[in-house]
């Protein structure tokens, strides 16, 4: 082993490191495979070669020959320090908060050069140029050797979009969220039981919705829901939703946590199985944004920065691909995470819903929140965005920023955007994960607050929108039931009026005052559960943001009522009507009833 | 020694290259009607339109077919009476509406409701078979061979029936169902005395044969199958109409052509036809190649250049059920693939789900063809055109008789 060899290694492996500073701006292609070139040579040559070789020459030159070479013993330490950080960035990596990460990537960035300064002191010799060339073809090839690439041409069907080039994606563009688990478990666990991953398959209320969708309008009108519902069977041309079948029996869909069934099919089918609904990706790959008709947005699944061995199936690949992302994990952040993702406007694309053809809206959340005085760019205080209540953590009733990371190891952050994604469905994701569903209660029951009186023979009750970003309730509120649930009791304790009871067979009574909009067909009726036949409002007794609603109960008999009054009057939600739920259970015969919650109570003693 | 490295690096060079280098040589492209006129001449061909065309397909002197014959026969599929323990019918297993009319809607609000939960989404799809892995007949038992249900749609127009082509018509097939221990479970002699007692029928089969018995149940269910043909985007194009199927699936037909799918998946019904091996190819050497320049891996027993240590597997997907094919020799029926894309899971014991991964195992294994993603787009795209609705022949009343 001669001494030019180890020289050639080491400058090769300076070269390869600092090619990947940012100073260079490597195309992402080349970068990519230098740093694995980089990594994985270095860690070989070090351990096979450099190392035998520094013990064999110290030996050599300073016990044999004793020989005193400050140069001499510089160099060894910094390669010491270099090989060490060097092994530390490569095994543990330098996520963020791990001050020995930092530390490291420090002492391999500036060490480099000190060790290059060193080497050229320590050494008088020429460097052998036709090794250096034959080294240096060697990582030419490497570097210009092509990656892979999946997605290719076919045809287009919705709103979304996807790269200009392209008009299908596969279903190894769509990477499974399962992946991004072991790096960002809190996260995944959160989303996995939130309502975005429940979308489709695992969501028995839209499954039984999309069929009777297109046996209203017909089997291309699914495309419609899967738009925002199922963008990545949208995009890889599947005609409809489908769910996971365990043998001759449907999985227990209802009651899974932890995303386990994604888990598996990772484990099993690698990442060739496409992962129905709104993945990571789906949100983390969008590039554009509008609010001008259903799922539009852009996606931008292949121009992302994939490092080596990021695609690979097999285990030990893809290990290698997580410890090349945590030695330098700029690229990878930059390529899921934008701006736009904290506005507000990002949200709209989905949840402002519009018809097909008549563009009415169906939903039109972003647009009530636009409105509201939440929307106030101009005093950053009085602000406040989507993701500032949807996507901050909740404890005992309040926000509380969750203190932490989102990154096993990653940089602390005093306000980490948890994926509960929290909103009015506290019912489906309930049923797989308490936490879930309690972070959706404790935000549904800052939205609104009662006052209630009794004057001139009426029961005055006012429900005041405190606390949501857009009406109250808002999303599919033709579906939602938010009303009062209203008691007086007499002297006697006889109840003498009530309101907006649950009869025998769980929905709520007609009498009841709820506050819903209520779609019609052409001929003004009720459109029932086929609201995509929406054409006239009938009614909307929604609560706009920060405005009151006055609901009037007169009262039969009111002069010959006894004295002292008991009167008490709740804020009621349910997620689902129970005449829903029984039509779903019918498919779904394991779903529960969803419960009522109880979002405000209020009682009071007239004399 | 230098030259002998350069030579070395040169090499390697080339073989990484190699694939990049070669020119990509397009299939013959076809025009639409030399794409008709090379389909056709392939044995391929449309299911007829009419009543008369269909019987001059269908019809045979052993089972003359009449709208009498075909209405009985009808009902009979529908009844339960044909079961052991009165609960299975035809349609229990090969799942079709028996009405003509949207029943979604009215199954999830009616208040009586006789149909299991699957059914209530699925019976919409008109696909005539269960969508299970594996059948389950009489007593709630599952096939002993795990043998996946196969669709009645079209099944008339085959050559063979069932798994390892053993029976060859559906006259045969409809007594082996109903007699099955594993299926109806109904002798013969029971059959016809239920018959005989139930109002109706045996005044029915009187007039519509001479006498009441199997072999005329027989003949009058297989009767209502002949009727039970799809017309598809691929009929309609093969008819003469160029814009019925999309450039893809045009794509896709050329691809199924000239690969060799058609060499078994032929005549009208697209399979069915004839009795081959599967897999043709066997890739249980200690190291498999096959896919080391596919472009991806399909994470199904083999993937890239890998080494093949597990157990020796007779198919390239997990041997439930252990069946073995006609004689033991893992001899088939080439299936029919009309309406594949309503039929999964695929293969004989139903542990493919999807269609892509069925169409790459297909090509490795009985083509020796690693297919790219573009070739599978487009016969995926291809089989997505064979899917079709069942054919109006106006012989049954819309309610039965």
């Amino acid at each position: 082993m001669k001494a030019v060899h180890m020289k050639i290694y080491i400058i090769f492996m300076f070269l390869s490191g600092i090619l990947q500073l940012s100073f260079f701006n490597l195309d992402w292609e080349y970068f990519r495979m230098v740093q694995a070139v980089h990594i994985l040579s270095s860690a070989f040559v070090a351990v096979v070669l450099l190392i035998p070789y520094v013990n064999r020459h110290t030996y050599e030159y300073m016990i044999v020959k004793k020989v005193n070479s400050i140069s001499g013993v510089m160099l060894g330490l910094t390669l010491f320090l270099i090989i060490l950080s060097g092994f530390y960035l490569f095994l543990v990596g330098n996520p963020g908060s791990d001050k020995l990460g930092i530390l490291s990537y420090y002492i391999h960035l500036f060490g480099s050069f000190v060790l290059l300064f060193l080497l050229f002191l320590h050494i008088r010799k020429r460097v052998d140029s036709s090794k250096a060339s034959l080294v240096a073809a060697i990582l030419m090839f490497s570097a210009i050797y092509p990656g892979n690439a999946y997605s290719d041409t076919a045809e287009k069907l919705t709103l979304i979009e996807i790269e200009k080039d392209l008009d299908r994606y596969h279903n190894e563009d769509w990477t499974s969220s399962a992946k991004c688990k072991s790096c960002h478990e809190d996260i995944f666990n959160q989303w996995a039981d939130s309502n975005h991953r429940h979308l489709v398959g695992t969501n028995p209320y839209y499954m039984v919705m999309e069929n009777l969708a297109s046996e209203d309008m017909g089997e291309e009108f699914r495309q419609w829901c899967m738009g925002c519902h199922n963008p990545s069977a949208v995009t890889t041309m599947q005609t409809r939703t489908t769910h996971d079948m365990d043998g001759n029996n449907m999985p227990n869909i209802l009651f899974e946590s932890g995303g386990q069934s994604l888990v598996d099919a990772l484990k099993v089918h690698g990442n060739t199985r496409l992962e129905q609904g709104v993945s990571c990706i789906t949100c983390h790959r969008i590039t554009k944004v509008e609010s001008k008709g259903n799922a539009s947005y852009t996606l931008d699944l292949t121009n992302r920065k994939k490092y080596v061995f990021e695609e690979s199936n097999t285990d030990v690949a893809r290990w290698l691909s997580e410890k090349f992302i945590n030695a330098n994990p700029t690229a990878h952040k930059e390529s899921y995470s934008k701006e736009i993702y904290k506005e507000s406007a990002y949200c709209a694309s989905c949840h402002d819903e519009f018809l097909p053809d008549s563009k009415r809206a169906v939903v039109s959340t972003f647009k009530e929140w636009e409105k509201s005085p939440y929307n106030n760019p101009k005093d950053k205080t009085k602000h406040k965005s989507c993701i500032d209540c949807h996507m901050t953590y909740m404890k005992d009733g309040k926000f509380s920023p969750l203190k932490g990371t989102s990154t096993t190891g990653g940089v602390i952050k005093e306000d980490v955007k948890v994926h509960y994604f929290s909103g009015a469905n506290h019912f489906l994701s309930g049923l797989r994960n308490k936490t879930n569903e309690d972070q959706t209660i404790q935000l549904l029951k800052t939205s609104a607050e009662l006052d209630i009186d009794i004057k001139d023979g009426q029961i005055i009750v006012g429900v005041k929108n405190v606390g949501a970003g857009h009406h109250l309730p808002t999303g599919a509120s033709d579906f939602r039931e938010l009303w009062l649930d209203v008691t007086l009791k007499d002297a006697d304790s006889n109840t003498v009026f009530s309101s907006g009871k649950l009869n025998d067979k769980g929905n709520i009574g007609s009498d009841a005052r709820k506050f819903m909009k209520v779609f019609g067909d052409e001929n003004a009726k009720p459109v029932g559960l086929l609201f995509w036949r929406y054409k006239i409002l009938l009614s909307d007794t929604r609560i706009p943001a920060k405005e009151r609603r006055e609901e009037v109960f007169s009262l039969p008999h009111a002069e010959n009522l006894k004295y002292p009054l008991k009167l008490e009057v709740k804020l009621n939600f349910r997620i689902y009507p129970q005449w829903i739920t029984d039509i779903v259970k019918r498919a779904y015969p394991q779903l529960p009833d969803p419960p009522v919650v109880l979002l405000e109570e209020s009682q009071k003693e007239f004399k | 020694m230098r030259f002998f490295v350069i030579t070395f690096i040169v090499l390697i060079l080339v073989l990484f290259s190699v694939s990049t280098i070669l020119p990509k040589k397009e299939k013959q492209v076809y025009t639409d009607d030399e794409l008709r006129a090379t389909a056709l001449s392939r044995d391929l061909s449309s299911i007829p339109e009419s009543y008369e065309e269909l019987l001059a397909l269908v019809d045979t002197p052993e089972n003359r077919l009449s709208k009498e014959k075909i209405a009985l026969g009808k009902d009979l599929y529908f009844d339960t009476i044909l079961s052991k323990d009165r609960d299975i019918s035809c349609a229990t297993c090969h799942v079709l509406m028996k009405e003509k009319r949207k029943v979604y809607s009215e199954m999830l609000t009616s208040e009586t409701n006789d149909k299991t939960d699957c059914v209530i989404c699925h019976l919409s799809d008109q696909s005539g078979t269960d969508r299970f892995v594996t059948a389950v007949g009489h007593n709630q038992q599952e096939n002993p061979f795990h043998l996946n249900t196969l669709t009645t749609l079209n099944a008339a127009l085959a050559k063979y029936q069932t798994w390892d082509g053993s029976v060859n018509s559906v006259e045969e097939q409809v007594g082996a169902s109903i007699q099955d221990p594993y299926q109806m479970n109904l002798s013969a002699a029971e059959v016809e005395q239920r018959l005989m007692v139930e109002s109706g029928y045996l005044k029915r089969f009187e007039t519509v044969f001479d006498e009441l018995n199997f072999v005329n149940v027989q003949k009058a269910i297989a009767a209502y199958l002949k009727t039970l043909l799809t017309r598809s985007d691929y009929d309609r194009f093969l008819d003469g109409d160029n814009s019925a199927m999309s450039k893809l699936a045009k794509k896709g037909l050329a691809n199924f052509i000239n690969f060799g799918c058609k060499g078994c998946h032929t005549g009208v019904t697209v399979g069915g036809q004839s009795i081959q091996k599967f897999p043709l190819r066997d890739y249980n050497s200690l190291i498999d190649v096959t896919n080391s320049f596919n472009e991806s891996e399909k994470g199904r027993e083999v993937s890239g250049f890998t080494f093949n240590v597990q157990m020796y597997h007779p198919f390239p997907f997990e041997n439930t059920g252990g069946y073995m094919g006609k004689d033991g020799e893992q001899l088939f029926r080439v299936p029919i693939l009309r309406n594949v894309t309503k039929t999964s899971p695929y293969f004989h014991n139903g542990t493919v789900e999807k269609l892509r991964e069925a169409i790459f195992l297909m090509g490795k294994h009985q083509l020796g063809m690693s297919f790219t993603e573009t070739q599978i787009d487009e016969i995926e795209a291809f089989l997505k055109a064979l899917e079709g609705d069942i054919v109006d022949y106006n012989v049954t009343d819309e309610e039965g008789t």
